[in-house]
């Protein structure tokens, strides 16, 4: 399924889909394509991605290739699937009640609630938001624990 | 006297009782009259005005829902406007724009998809012409209030349709008499870059399968087996409709590769004719209409030919440069219902989607100049300067104080550190002594001096 949707493994691929991607959502999904969990998510991208494409566009990162590296550590993706949501190369965080704003970790249960997701963070951000409040409940939000840097 | 106060009081207590259940038939009364004046209902959503309300059917006359109605209607009646160009003048539907055809009617509350047309806007069509969407127009119209000269820009009359399913049969038959091979270069000639690395193939299967189908009487007889009936291509078919063209092409792809030369013609069939396919499927599930169009493969077909309705070229065609027929319709209604509904297309101006974006949005400065940026790269002015290794998108991580610019000079500075580690680790290693305490120190000090 996610034949569909584009796959990135260079830098500089994906800083010129951040950079061409331009009045739309970018979602950038970190991940590997042999995890059951990013394969579920991948599954709701691609079958969500024609109906957000009038204002997102979705993509996928391989977290294993080496030149990506920069970006993992920079975005500090420890738990796979990360998803991260940018807009006009800027980065959008949402408050979901997790700990952390700047990703989405985890899937989602369905494909509503991802586009739920992408239509809140394309609305603030033409409000000029930076963070939006996630517009989903606490129950089908998935939960993790973060590693701290000192533990 | 208290006594005869007492009397009195009781007496008036006797007569109030009477005054209590006058007054409280009295309320009752008035109670039913209110109810009667004012009939609480649920509330119920209006589609039209998009808000819940509790009036009922008075709602349709409120002029706020005069307004949306007329522009609900409106915006539905500019998505039927590629339907109606169509119905005019038919043309093939190549399967990589079916999934542009699709609309929502609004009256059915059903989504139109072209999943069995080889001609563009069939299905809605022949929607419009149903009794179920007249029944559902009527119903809407009731519900809602809307002018009854309105009722025939939303649906197709029976006469249209019979017009329109003999141009397509005329269609068919041109295509039909022109060169055998002319679905391949359709297909061929299209710019699109999804079909052309099948374009060879295409061409080459098609004339086995031309053979093959040459060899085969008239519709009634059984074909050969004309795709994989498995799952793969049942996905691969609702894949089209679901994910789009890029979808339908990569699945065919590797289909391509695996299989062998005798079930390819088979396979082609699927990826190529899949319009034809289903118009097979047609042939045998509608009435006699559809019999022109029922055997299978285009270049076979037995049609009949139609003489052309002089009627129609005398009134101007699309070729004349003729202003299409709907307009002189439409611009009537519109004129119509300018004066009636007063300051609507101004209302509908302003609440429309305003096609300036919010220069409040996130990062609209960069967005400008980047646009900037690409058509200067369009036009060839500039030439694109490579990105820089070392450029990072504006992120904020995690945390508590300050700017997310801080937390990028964190991440900058911690990328100086772990690259200066790194260089530090090249030194050759520590010598390795083994340790000699201080007291041995004084010990082996103290002797010489004592020695």
């Amino acid at each position: 399924m996610s034949y569909l949707l584009t796959s990135l493994s260079k830098k500089h691929e994906v800083d010129s889909i951040i950079r061409d991607t331009i009045d739309k959502v970018l979602v950038l999904r970190f991940g590997r394509a042999s995890d059951s969990v990013c394969l579920q998510l991948d599954q709701i991208l691609s079958k969500a991605a024609r109906d957000v494409s009038k204002f997102a566009t979705v993509a996928l990162v391989d977290v294993d290739s080496e030149d990506v590296q920069v970006y993992v550590k920079y975005f500090d993706i420890s738990l796979i699937p990360s998803t991260v949501f940018f807009f006009n190369a800027h980065h959008m965080k949402m408050d979901s009640g997790t700990a952390d704003h700047t990703k989405w970790i985890g899937t989602f249960h369905r494909k509503q609630d991802f586009i739920d997701v992408v239509e809140a963070i394309f609305r603030g951000a033409m409000k000029g938001k930076l963070i939006v409040n996630c517009p989903l409940p606490p129950e089908r939000i998935p939960k993790y624990q973060l590693l701290y840097k000192d533990v | 006297m208290p006594l005869g106060e007492q009397s009195e009081s009781i007496g008036n207590r006797i007569t109030n009782p009477k005054v209590t259940s006058k007054t409280s038939t009295n309320s009752k009364e008035n109670e039913n009259t209110n109810k009667n004046k004012k009939k609480k209902n649920e509330f119920e959503f209006c589609k039209v005005c998009k808000l819940n309300h509790n009036q009922g059917l008075r709602h349709k006359y409120f002029p706020n829902h005069i307004k949306s109605l007329s522009n609900f209607l409106s915006r539905f009646r500019n998505k039927l406007t590629d339907v109606r160009f169509f119905l005019i003048n038919p043309k093939f539907l190549s399967p990589h724009l079916a999934s542009q055809n699709r609309f929502w009617c609004v009256f059915c509350d059903v989504d139109i998809v072209e999943l069995h047309s080889s001609f563009a806007c069939a299905d809605g069509i022949r929607h419009l012409a149903s009794a179920e969407h007249v029944k559902n127009l009527k119903h809407f119209f009731w519900k809602n209030g809307g002018s009854v000269d309105q009722l025939d820009t939303f649906m197709v009359s029976d006469d249209d349709v019979a017009k329109w399913e003999k141009k397509c049969a005329a269609l068919q038959n041109e295509a039909a008499s022109g060169s055998g091979g002319c679905h391949g270069a359709v297909i061929g000639s299209s710019s699109d870059i999804h079909n052309q690395p099948n374009n060879g193939n295409i061409d080459s299967f098609e004339n086995v399968y031309s053979h093959s189908v040459n060899s085969y009487p008239s519709s009634n007889s059984v074909l050969p087996l004309q795709f994989y009936t498995n799952e793969n291509q049942i996905s691969g078919l609702s894949g089209v409709h679901n994910a789009g063209q890029l979808g339908y092409n990569t699945s065919v792809v590797p289909f391509e590769a695996s299989c062998s030369g005798e079930t390819s013609f088979a396979l082609q069939d699927f990826a190529v004719d899949k319009k034809s396919h289903f118009s097979t499927n047609k042939g045998v599930l509608d009435n006699g209409r559809m019999l022109s169009r029922e055997s299978s493969h285009h270049g076979l077909q037995m049609l009949t030919q139609i003489s052309s309705v002089s009627a129609e070229n005398a009134g101007g065609n699309v070729h004349s440069g003729a202003p299409p027929p709907w307009f002189e319709a439409t611009e009537g209604v519109q004129i119509h219902s300018i004066p009636v509904l007063g300051g609507v297309a101004s209302h509908s101006n302003v609440s429309g989607k305003s096609k300036k974006l919010n220069p409040k949005r996130v990062g609209a400065a960069w967005a400008e100049r980047r646009k900037i940026e690409l058509e200067r790269e369009k036009r060839g002015e500039a030439v694109r300067n490579e990105c820089d290794p070392t450029w990072l998108p504006n992120f904020g991580r995690v945390w508590q104080s300050g700017t997310r610019r801080e937390s990028r000079r964190e991440f900058e500075k911690e990328k100086r550190k772990l690259f200066n580690v790194e260089t530090q680790s090249e030194t050759p290693p520590v010598k390795i002594q083994p340790y000699v305490s201080k007291r041995m120190r004084m010990e082996g000090g103290g002797d010489l001096a004592n020695g």
